[in-house]
């Protein structure tokens, strides 16, 4: 395989000094002796550039750079789909990209019913009875999740007693994050011998000071919970509650959901199941899902329909936990995801998870005989594999596949297997991909040592040393 | 073709996709889904465009107060228009992700200097979050159990900085901002300062919309607090930086670097800070390092206070951030230059004197607060009913009552009103809004 990225070596904005242009109307110098002496400014300090420099070293920095619209893009747990190019189009329309969050609600009713579908669409998809499509980002839906958990067990008096919150070994490192940032002790609880929740472990770390269980389903390591709702009972017999973390959400959709699981709360990321771009870390959109007992505790607003066909932001919810962010939410993100649901209904949300599960399981399929892959061949929308039987090290093996031009999967994730490589191909990934992506790892695995470390040399840089980079910390130019 | 006749299938040696779920208990299946069946990309455009009509236009805007309507440069939406940015994930590959790396610690740069503080991380969700978030360092710093903060301070940002701060051992106090100078009360900070306040939270301009001189005198008295700063990023062409001023912690919303107002998000936070406090903040930090041949190379670093690493006991659980739009500000400054930044800056504040001068003539509005205001101008409301309604009905946007938007007003100011203003409001619409004014009682 030839590949070879683009490889320049670009300046920083600030060693390039061309003259800036740019058009900007005119102001009345004399204003700044309005401004009291102490806090006037003798100028911003800002780099004099072109504007045309600006454009071409932003356009060559773009080609040292690896997106989904170059090819695979593997993470696992990151569901790297393709981001379709009409959400782009409908999200740069100006009614909506110009409009102003406290415009009042009679004139953003376009908006509004996108919302108002949206928040309908995805109560639909997970069995839940609300949605708030507030929170940013997936951890802050889980944040978000967890304060109306915190606020509901203040409501029924069982804050002071309920502080602790069960999170298997295998978790995204958000969750307990976000449960210690809400106040929560973080109780971990080791996976079973299969890779799924120990039911014994969970049993003996649940107590009436257990506020909730977080997990995911199907699991960091693609595996579904079969014992889901035998988990949902040992939860809420416990008097906890059950919060779903929707990063795996592409997995199930349409096939199973939360709601169904005996999940009471649960985010999701439009960025990754509903495919709007990710933009080289954000924006993201994580709104939460509640059962109706949870609803009254959602941020404000949220978007209702009067009966008279109009929809309003209501801001009358009994008990809100308040707000996590300034407005509505990410709302061009909510647009492009409504989009995305819009144009494959249905059948094509389902079809696409059938197709994302089915490529895991091909990759399974394909890497078996050269990699171990533990607990079992059935996966869902990812697989975790393992180089140890191999001999090389995860991170070579990384290397060896972005130089030739092939995104790595996640490596050292999750935590409860060594040397481990997290895979998720998605579903908008062609046969000719896939192999292409198998035979690379497999030829990695048989590379020796050596020239295993010496990737990657097609790249913009060589392998960076990331020690030095935390030891003396650059953090300026 | 059908899935079901898909040869990857035979391969895997399945006879129906059915077998792929049989993991997935039967009693857990969803039945139906209640979407509607999919369109093609034709209809859903279409759609779009009747939706997108059903939203109203309004031909003068005089809308603010922390979202506002300014000039992008053309450049800015094609450089985040890039797909090999566009659709990138967060830059875990670094060497296969320089060009992300490299934008976003441009990006630290360049705001480490526009706002003279030593440390900029790779952005936040948007200037409230990333105020509650600095709230939660400065606790992790200082254990103060106190954070002050205006009195009028916006609600919603007020509302989230509360949400940020629970669980925490932290109460929010208020301090005074003068209904009639129009500036922070200095002595009613000074009064609720203790020696156990973790930080005082000081805006610029501030939340009834003055350019406020009284900030950069908050370092000479608060003793053992840290000095969080929220500044507006397009005040910084006219005004000295917040580390000039004695600022321990920074927060600004960068939607006025170069993005559009999007019904208020997806935002752009900024979070700034002192060196001796880098271990302890929230978020990706991007840093200089070097490859095994010495050349120049960027990766995140100092991973270790990070969720994925740290875990419970990370600073923050943070992970996607705003990658993409931090790109947007960083090209939206190098663009638009110092000079630039001046003259918008200026400009806004020529157009809030034009304002203040056109409608002086009307009864219905009229400016009593002293000081001087930047975007945001308040105004006495001396007329009968609603006057966001008003201007509505005459396609003006704008009129937002203080009471509405402030945690907390004061008999002085009952009833005044914002109308704000860019470097892009026209005369056409002051006297457009003058006019009207003149005829509303």
């Amino acid at each position: 395989m030839t590949y070879h990225q683009a490889t320049y070596d670009e300046p920083l904005l600030s060693e390039i000094h061309s003259d800036n242009r740019y058009k900007v109307p005119d102001a009345d110098e004399n204003l700044m002796a309005l401004i009291p002496e102490e806090i006037r400014s003798a100028g911003a300090k800002l780099p004099e550039i072109a504007e045309y420099d600006v454009v071409r070293h932003f356009t060559r920095l773009s080609q040292m750079n690896y997106g989904v619209d170059l090819g695979i893009y593997p993470l696992g747990s990151c569901t790297m789909k393709f981001n379709p190019k009409f959400a782009d189009r409908i999200a740069s329309m100006e009614e909506f990209s110009e409009t102003h969050p406290l415009i009042g609600d009679q004139n953003i009713q376009g908006s509004l019913k996108i919302m108002y579908d949206l928040q309908r669409y995805l109560s639909e998809l997970s069995d839940m009875d609300a949605v708030s499509l507030q929170p940013l980002a997936g951890a802050q839906g889980e944040y978000t999740g967890i304060l109306i958990i915190r606020k509901y067990l203040e409501s029924i008096g069982e804050l002071e007693k309920r502080k602790e919150i069960i999170i298997p070994d295998s978790a995204h490192g958000t969750n307990p994050a976000s449960a210690a940032m809400a106040g929560f002790d973080v109780v971990e609880i080791p996976s079973s011998s299969d890779g799924t929740v120990d039911l014994e472990a969970l049993k003996s770390a649940i107590s009436d000071r257990t506020a909730a269980f977080m997990i995911t389903n199907p699991n960091t390591l693609g595996l579904f919970e079969k014992r889901i709702t035998e988990i949902a009972e040992i939860v809420h017999g416990s008097g906890a509650l059950l919060y779903y973390d929707g990063a795996n959400f592409n997995a199930i959709m349409g096939i199973t959901s939360p709601g169904l699981m005996g999940f009471d709360v649960v985010h999701f990321n439009l960025h990754k199941t509903f495919a709007t771009p990710h933009g080289g870390g954000g924006p993201g959109s994580g709104p939460v899902g509640v059962k109706k007992f949870l609803s009254e505790f959602l941020p404000v607003p949220v978007v209702e329909k009067a009966d008279d066909g109009r929809y309003f932001l209501n801001y009358d919810l009994r008990n809100t936990i308040g707000k996590v962010a300034p407005y509505y939410g990410a709302f061009s993100t909510i647009l492009r995801a409504w989009a995305y649901i819009t144009y494959h209904g249905y059948d094509g949300l389902t079809e696409n998870t059938v197709r994302a599960v089915l490529n895991t399981n091909y990759l399974v399929k394909r890497l078996q005989n050269d990699f171990k892959i533990p607990f079992g061949t059935l996966k869902k929308h990812e697989l975790v594999l393992t180089t140890e039987n191999t001999g090389k090290r995860a991170l070579d093996m990384a290397k060896f596949l972005i130089d030739l031009g092939i995104h790595a999967p996640t490596v050292y994730f999750p935590l409860n297997v060594h040397e481990d490589m997290m895979i998720e191909p998605t579903e908008t990934v062609s046969r000719r991909d896939l192999d292409v992506f198998a035979d690379a790892l497999i030829s990695a695995s048989k590379q020796d040592d050596e020239s295993l470390k010496s990737h990657p040399v097609n790249l913009s840089v060589g392998r960076i040393d990331e020690v030095k980079a935390a030891r003396q910390l650059k953090l300026h130019w | 073709m059908e899935i079901e006749d898909s040869p990857l299938l035979k391969e895997i040696g399945f006879h129906t996709t059915d077998e792929l779920f049989d993991d997935i208990p039967m009693k857990v299946r969803k039945k139906e889904l209640r979407i509607p069946r999919g369109i093609s990309e034709f209809e859903l455009i279409g759609l779009s465009r009747e939706l997108a009509s059903m939203n109203r236009s309004f031909r003068h805007n005089f809308l603010g107060n922390g979202i506002y309507d300014r000039i992008i440069p053309s450049s800015v939406d094609s450089i985040i228009g890039r797909s090999e940015f566009l659709t990138s994930y967060t830059p875990y590959q670094a060497e296969m992700s320089q060009g992300m790396l490299q934008s976003l610690f441009e990006f630290q740069s360049i705001i480490s200097d526009l706002t003279g503080m030593d440390v900029t991380n790779s952005s936040m969700y948007d200037g409230f979050t990333a105020l509650g978030e600095a709230a939660r360092m400065a606790y992790r710093i200082n254990e103060g159990t106190e954070i002050l903060v205006p009195e009028t301070m916006y609600r919603s940002k007020f509302n989230v900085l509360r949400s940020y701060l629970t669980g925490l051992n932290v109460r929010i106090e208020t301090y005074r901002i003068s209904p009639v100078d129009g500036s922070i009360d200095l002595d009613s900070l000074s009064n609720k300062l203790k020696s156990t306040t973790a930080a005082i939270i000081a805006e610029q301009p501030n939340s009834l919309g003055n350019i406020d001189g009284n900030v950069a005198r908050i370092s000479e008295i608060k003793g053992n607090a840290l000095l969080i700063t929220y500044y507006d990023p397009i005040s910084l062409g006219v005004l000295k930086p917040p580390g000039e001023i004695g600022s321990d912690i920074n927060v600004m919303e960068g939607q006025q670097l170069g993005l559009h107002r999007n019904l208020g998000g997806p935002l752009l936070g900024i979070l700034s800070f002192r060196n001796e406090y880098a271990r302890k903040s929230p978020g990706r930090i991007i840093g200089e390092s070097n490859d095994t041949h010495g050349k120049r190379a960027f990766v995140m670093t100092l991973q270790t206070r990070e969720q994925h690493i740290r875990r419970a006991k990370a600073m923050s659980n943070i992970c996607t951030n705003q990658a993409l739009f931090a790109v947007a500000a960083t090209a939206y400054l190098g663009i638009i230059g110092p000079t630039g930044l001046r003259k918008v800056a200026l400009k806004t504040m020529e157009n809030s004197q034009k304002l203040i001068k056109s409608i002086s003539g009307s009864g219905v509005l009229k400016r009593e607060l002293k000081g001087l205001p930047f975007s945001d101008v308040l105004l006495k409301y001396n007329g009968a009913g609603n006057l966001q309604e008003k201007l509505a009905e005459k396609g003006i946007a704008g009129g937002i009552s203080l009471d509405e938007l402030a945690h907390n007003t004061y008999e002085e100011l009952k009833g005044n009103v914002f109308l704000s203003v860019t470097e892009k409001t026209g005369s056409e619409s002051i006297q457009a809004l003058a006019k009207e004014l003149e005829v509303m009682e």
